[in-house]
């Protein structure tokens, strides 16, 4: 095997374990020998042995945003399930409501949701429980996503799969549960996938109002100590470890469906 | 089995007149539909499945009207096997899970029974081999003949197939034909549209030849064959035959 055969793609785009497991430790080396060397240059030393004396409160705002993710996945599929099936029906307001919704909330910035929807929406209605005002406020932003996500999934169904499905004497809420719902689950799981991780990230907004999750907890935290870049590669970390799975099971996923096609 | 169509015709809502009065009765085993593409065919077929609806005019099957309301076609339509030109297969189930699926979600049957006439059918057309295989890991040839087996599965009064075999290499039309031929000689009846003027020939009793959603002419199919009556036939038959060996 020649020396650069280690180093260069293959004619077939595909890359054995070792040339990979080797050319990923060296980028990733790479990666973080610049960073070092930047923090080298203002001459900071780095000390996160503070953390440890955290770890229960780390534990438990790294257990909060699991928890909100979670639930903003759960509200978010259903939000951005309804508004694509909204989007395609026949009734007009109920059509353009769907299509408004989703070019508002993926045309403005998420930290201006936050705020607006808490102080404003949030006090008119009475939601005080930051957790769920969060959720909530997370799940509306991300469906918008979802919504369009799954109205691609809808499209993607060819329309001899309806007919095949009518004509073996299905009926159409068999048709939703056994076709097209299975189908759509199987072309949209990938992005579905990614929108998790989205989520994940997102959540650390909800930190502007005070949701005590990952991002808010390392905001006290150094805001009581000032170790402020400590605290902050740290939490970076900890989003990595929730992000990195799920990113690999995407294109894991992404894999698979491409080879179908 | 007894066909009779009074005066059906098909408009289209764009106004495109599919189907213009066409008026037929016949006793047949197998009868197969030709004609120029865009002539009507398909809509003809897709009315007989009871998935679209005449603009005016009546279907009869053995002396029973069909009744184009929703309640009713659903029933109608578990009667009938419908076969599509491509594709008509559940792209997210395997072979088996296709044949399974009607059985047991609209015709009643058990998971363990529909299991078993399932493997019985994909035994005996060769298919059980790739029982597990979904749509895009099987040859056009047998994503067809999975198609005929979910069919004929829940034991169809009559089957419709449009063009089933146009999609495919000329080796794999004939490993469909010869399934057909052998369910029709076990007794099935079926509509057939096709361009496979051999085996409307050979296999189907009965022709009907649709030209702009006209019946141009009708009868034995055998006889239309070898002595047209109308020019229109003829030219068709002279044309789509004209590179016959
Ligand atoms: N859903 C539809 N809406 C409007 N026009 C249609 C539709 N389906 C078929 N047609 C038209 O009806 C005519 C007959 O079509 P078809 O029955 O598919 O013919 P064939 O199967 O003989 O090729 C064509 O002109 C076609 O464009
Ligand atoms: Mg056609």
């Amino acid at each position: 095997m020649p020396i650069y055969s280690l180093f260069i793609k293959n004619n077939d785009n595909k890359t054995a374990f070792l040339p990979k497991a080797f050319n990923i430790v060296i980028a990733v080396a790479l990666f973080m020998l610049f960073f070092l060397f930047s923090i080298k240059r203002l001459g900071m030393e780095f000390d996160f042995s503070f953390l440890w004396s955290f770890r229960y409160r780390l534990a438990q705002g790294f257990a909060a945003t699991v928890e909100l993710s979670l639930a903003s996945l759960v509200v978010s599929l259903f939000l951005g399930f309804l508004s694509a099936l909204a989007n395609n029906s026949r009734i007009l307001v109920i059509s353009y409501f769907s299509k408004v919704y989703v070019q508002f909330f993926r045309g403005t910035p998420l930290i201006m949701q936050v705020y607006l929807f808490f102080y404003i929406i949030g006090t008119a209605w009475g939601v005080d429980n930051r957790f769920w005002a969060g959720v909530l406020i997370l799940s509306i932003f991300e469906g918008a996503y979802i919504s369009e996500i799954i109205r691609g999934g809808l499209d993607s169904i060819e329309h001899t799969q309806l007919e095949a499905a009518r004509a073996v004497g299905l009926k159409s809420g068999q048709t939703m549960r056994l076709i097209v719902l299975p189908q759509i689950i199987k072309r949209t799981l990938p992005s579905l996938a990614g929108q998790f991780a989205s989520i994940i990230k997102d959540s650390s907004l909800l930190s502007l109002i005070s949701v005590i999750e990952l991002t808010q907890t390392i905001r006290e935290i150094s805001a009581s100590n000032f170790a402020i870049f400590e605290s902050y590669i740290f939490l970076g970390l900890l989003y990595l470890t929730l992000t990195f799975p799920i990113s690999m099971y995407t294109r894991y996923l992404e894999s698979r469906y491409s080879y179908e096609n | 089995m007894r066909i009779e169509l009074k005066a059906v015709s098909k408009i289209f809502s764009d106004g495109n007149r599919a189907l213009d009065n066409i008026t037929y009765r016949e006793d047949f085993n197998a009868l197969a539909i030709i004609g120029p593409s865009g002539g009507g065919k398909s809509t003809l077929l897709r009315i007989l499945g009871g998935l679209i609806e005449p603009t005016s005019g009546e279907v009869a099957l053995n002396g029973k009207k069909i009744c184009y309301d929703e309640k009713h076609l659903i029933q109608y339509r578990r009667k009938i096997g419908f076969v599509f030109q491509s594709k008509g297969l559940f792209n997210h189930l395997t072979a088996r899970q296709n044949i399974i699926l009607p059985l047991v979600n609209v015709h009643g049957y058990t998971k363990a029974g529909a299991g078993t006439t399932a493997d019985n059918l994909l035994e005996r057309f060769g298919l059980f081999r790739d029982r597990h295989k979904y749509p895009h890991e099987l040859s056009g040839g047998q994503q067809q003949r999975v198609a005929i087996a979910r069919a004929v599965a829940v034991k169809p009064k009559l089957l419709l197939l449009d063009e089933p075999t146009s999609a495919l290499d000329p080796e794999l039309t004939s490993e469909v034909l010869d399934m057909l031929n052998e369910l029709r000689n076990e007794g099935l009846n079926f509509i057939l549209v096709t361009h496979e003027m051999g085996f409307a020939k050979k296999a189907c009793d009965k022709l009907m030849f649709i030209v702009n959603g006209r019946l141009a002419e009708y009868g034995d199919s055998e006889k239309l064959f070898t002595s047209p009556e109308t020019e229109e036939l003829a030219g068709f038959l002279s044309k789509v035959l004209e590179w016959n060996v």
